[in-house]
């Protein structure tokens, strides 16, 4: 016969280890990813709004600093005559930011063009990992467990060199192909263990409650688990989308004219290196705020049913 | 506890050989980027090594003072050399007048003049002839400024003179543009290369001739004194005919 007292300190005991671990809303973070300014963290957001002002305010100032105004108002009337306000705007005397913002167009092309490429496909690459990673099939797991393990131990540089030059040799890609296939074979493994995480973190009851009403494995996976793991996914996703626009700048050692390649080709021609590489850095700290305010606004909108 | 600052001390006692600057007032620290054979690279021992090494060598013991060689990436060479990490640059930079307005430049101590690689069937006889192909230099030379001279070249950049012959080993590119000492060792050293490129031309015009120069920083008098006391000792001597016979390969 036990006691009532120490009947309830056992019942109480039972129940902690039976206890399910308190719900805690699962958000992945990665701590080298560009910050998502969300509205829930103040600081961050009006952060963003700051330096989403600053940037472009910065980038006007030192391609206009030696004539604000004095050229504007000279030159307006050619303007709206001949409509070539530009190209004599170029044709001024030279300030360096300028000389570089013109400099660059077709760089910011390319740039766009690597990561416009590669996002979709490595996150195609990632869905694909993500779902072979949970499969039960011994080959098919252990298959992309060692493209993950393999493609997370090489530095994305020694990735390009070795796709580029090495595999070179064997099979010729055209130079944009070849950035686009390594990064996103890359970030590819990146995603999938994100996507990985996202369906473990959803409850194995959504996949019985489905298997139960008669859904087979696939339409559970992709009718009921799927859908409900976007929601996890989407900001580790959009801020390894953020990362990838970031280590595009490696592509320039392909000798692939980005962004990054024109300002150090403009660099070591003029060797105004201070300008060149100024103009970038706020170029590329310009793209990731908007990228990272698009990845928000997307969570905002995929999570509106959640209370925050 | 004891351990752990040991090895901190070791840690820093290993660094410190790197970042104790030269004392000694009569030491030139001058930059390299090696990745110029035969003029300067890096060899089997690690040491960077080739003609302009050797050649700044000869010239400190002539003109009495102490060279420390120091291994720079091209691509922002002329920026160290602005923000005093070494206080001069002998790594085949070609004197003109667009660099003469940022250093200054010691007596020229080579003449080259550009060379074009390409494949052994290409049919690039001149110059005009890439017009519409695509080009590749190094980041920054006066290859590069040739190939941007003629508008309908497509110009490629690379790091490092090896990466373009490399890519146009493997068919990326059409031809690589560089200087003609360096063009011909990298075809004759390498047996591949050797099998599939050819040099295609050199640039013969008097205006195509380019001077090797070191530069200093802009009003550097006192290095550029000694460095140029040091080159002439070298060409009295008849010593640069014989770094010429050692390292430049003959055609």
């Amino acid at each position: 016969m036990i006691q009532p007292y120490k009947k309830r300190k056992i019942d109480q005991a039972l129940a902690r280890q039976e206890a399910p671990p308190p719900e805690k809303p699962v958000t992945i973070d990665i701590a080298d990813g560009p910050a998502i300014p969300r509205p829930s963290d103040p600081g961050l957001y009006s952060a963003w709004k700051f330096v989403m002002i600053a940037t472009p305010l910065i980038m006007i100032y030192l391609t206009t600093y030696d004539q604000i105004g004095g050229f504007i108002v000279r030159h307006l009337p050619e303007f709206f005559w001949r409509g070539n306000f530009l190209e004599d705007w170029a044709l001024t005397e030279r300030n360096a930011y300028r000389a570089f913002f013109f400099f660059m167009p077709d760089g910011f092309q390319v740039t766009f063009q690597v990561t416009l490429f590669s996002i979709p496909v490595a996150v195609f690459l990632g869905v694909i990992t993500g779902l072979c990673r949970i499969s039960r099939r011994r080959p098919i797991n252990l298959a992309a467990s060692i493209y993950v393990e393999v493609v997370r131990g090489i530095p994305l540089l020694v990735q390009l060199f070795y796709l580029y030059y090495a595999l070179g040799r064997l099979i010729t890609i055209p130079p944009l192909g070849s950035a686009v296939l390594a990064i996103s074979f890359c970030y590819g493994a990146y995603m999938g263990e994100v996507v990985r995480s996202g369906i473990e973190a959803i409850d194995r009851g959504q996949r019985e409650a489905a298997l139960s009403l008669g859904f087979t494995p696939f339409q559970a996976m992709f009718y009921v688990i799927l859908p409900q793991a976007v929601r996890t996914i989407l900001p580790p996703v959009g801020n390894e989308c953020i990362a990838l626009l970031k280590d595009s700048t490696l592509v320039s050692v392909l000798a692939i004219a980005d962004i990054m390649r024109r300002a150090r080709e403009f660099a070591t021609i003029s060797y105004d290196y201070f300008e060149a590489y100024t103009m970038v850095a706020l170029v590329y700290l310009f793209l990731t705020l908007l990228l990272s305010k698009l990845v928000s606004k997307m969570e905002g909108r995929m999570g509106s049913y959640e209370r925050r | 506890m004891k351990k752990f600052m040991l090895l901190a001390a070791l840690a820093v006692a290993l660094t410190l050989p790197a970042t104790l600057p030269a004392q000694d007032g009569k030491t030139i620290k001058i930059a390299f980027d090696a990745t110029w054979p035969p003029f300067e690279f890096v060899n089997e021992n690690k040491e960077v090594t080739g003609f302009s090494v050797d050649y700044m060598k000869a010239a400190a013991i002539e003109g009495g003072y102490e060279v420390q060689v120091i291994n720079a990436a091209w691509d922002g060479i002329f920026a160290g050399l602005v923000n005093k990490q070494y206080d001069a640059i002998c790594s085949s930079v070609t004197i003109t007048e667009e660099r003469k307005k940022t250093m200054d430049f010691s007596t020229p101590y080579f003449t080259v003049r550009q060379a074009v690689i390409t494949p052994k069937d290409s049919p690039v006889r001149v110059f005009d002839d890439l017009a519409g192909k695509t080009a590749g230099t190094q980041i920054g030379t006066t290859g590069t400024f040739a190939v941007d001279k003629v508008k309908s070249i497509i110009s490629k950049t690379y790091d490092e003179v090896g990466l373009a012959v490399e890519d146009l080993y493997i068919g990326r590119i059409d031809a690589v543009v560089c200087d003609d000492a360096v063009a011909s060792n990298f075809i004759m050293e390498n047996k591949n290369y050797k099998e599939k490129l050819k040099i295609a031309l050199v640039m013969d015009t008097p205006e195509a001739e380019e001077l090797y120069g070191v530069a200093v920083r802009k009003g550097d008098s006192a290095t550029l004194e000694l460095i140029n006391k040091g080159i002439e000792g070298v060409k009295a001597k008849g010593l640069d005919q014989e770094l010429n016979k050692k390292w430049i390969v003959a055609e």
